[in-house]
């Protein structure tokens, strides 16, 4: 039967014992705090981030590039929405299927931080050297990258689940 | 004069001890929150015995609970305030050192 652990320590088996049930406990936690999102959503992230290069290199462009600015900035607008959108849909029904709550911090920080820092100067700086260079082969370069990277974390998510589970 | 280092046995608490709410801490401090039924299902204890330990944990401060609606049914949330996380954190230190000494 289960006390309330009426002040009596533990043996250093015990506690040995203990440590390694929490320990069990917490991997099992984290595969389940690693499930990777649903495909149509990796896909969905995928095409986001492949898209912004070649989108926002159009908005900054300083002359029309394939189409008027103006185009481009409503075509950022309207795809960075739908991504939002399905971004809140996606984490819901995550939610929803794992019971537990979607954290950012499951990887570690030597693999997120230089991506948070990282991702963000690639696809924007790209349309930036695009205005400067007028060069656009800056933005499908960065648009791979970005496709890239977004299947590799999934990929990376997939492996962490299974592993874990 | 400076003061002597903290015992780490200090931070052995009685609460948490009891192995259900060891797992349970450990559970909401892996996962942030979690809903009442995955806690349950993780586990493998019935509702009465995780309600029973998880009401000794909120009555000492270390667990809050939220309520939140989905598909018409009411889900209880868990997760660990910062004094049960401390709490948690603390304990776990104290048996490494019981391992260690």
């Amino acid at each position: 039967m289960e006390t309330n652990g009426d002040a009596i320590r533990p043996t250093a088996q015990e506690a040995l014992a203990a440590l390694s049930d929490a320990e069990q406990v917490k991997a099992s936690a984290t595969a389940l705090a690693a499930t990777p999102w649903p495909r149509w959503f990796a896909a969905a992230l995928t095409l986001y981030t492949a898209a912004v290069p070649p989108v926002y290199g159009g908005t900054l462009a300083r002359h029309d590039w394939l189409l008027p600015q103006g185009t481009w900035s409503v075509i950022m607008v309207v795809m960075t929405a739908a991504y939002l959108s399905l971004f809140v849909v996606a984490a819901s029904n995550w939610r929803k299927k794992t019971g537990v709550a979607l954290r950012f911090d499951v990887l570690p920080r030597n693999v997120t931080l230089p991506l948070v820092i990282g991702l963000p100067v690639v696809l924007l700086g790209s349309a930036l050297v695009f205005r400067a260079t007028r060069e656009p082969l800056w933005l499908f370069a960065a648009s791979a990258v970005g496709a890239a990277t977004s299947i590799a974390f999934h990929l990376v998510f997939v492996r962490l689940h299974r592993k874990a589970s | 004069m400076s003061s002597p280092a903290p015992d780490p046995m200090d931070g052995f608490d009685t609460t948490i001890h009891a192995p259900n709410r060891l797992r349970i801490c450990a559970l909401l401090d892996t996962a942030g929150e979690a809903e009442f039924a995955t806690v349950q299902q993780q586990l493998g204890v019935s509702a009465s015995v995780l309600s029973k330990h998880v009401t000794v944990l909120a009555d000492a401060g270390y667990v809050e609970q939220r309520k939140a609606v989905r598909d018409t049914r009411a889900r209880v949330w868990l997760r660990l305030t910062r004094p049960g996380r401390d709490a948690y954190h603390a304990h776990l230190a104290a048996l490494r050192a019981i391992v260690g000494s």
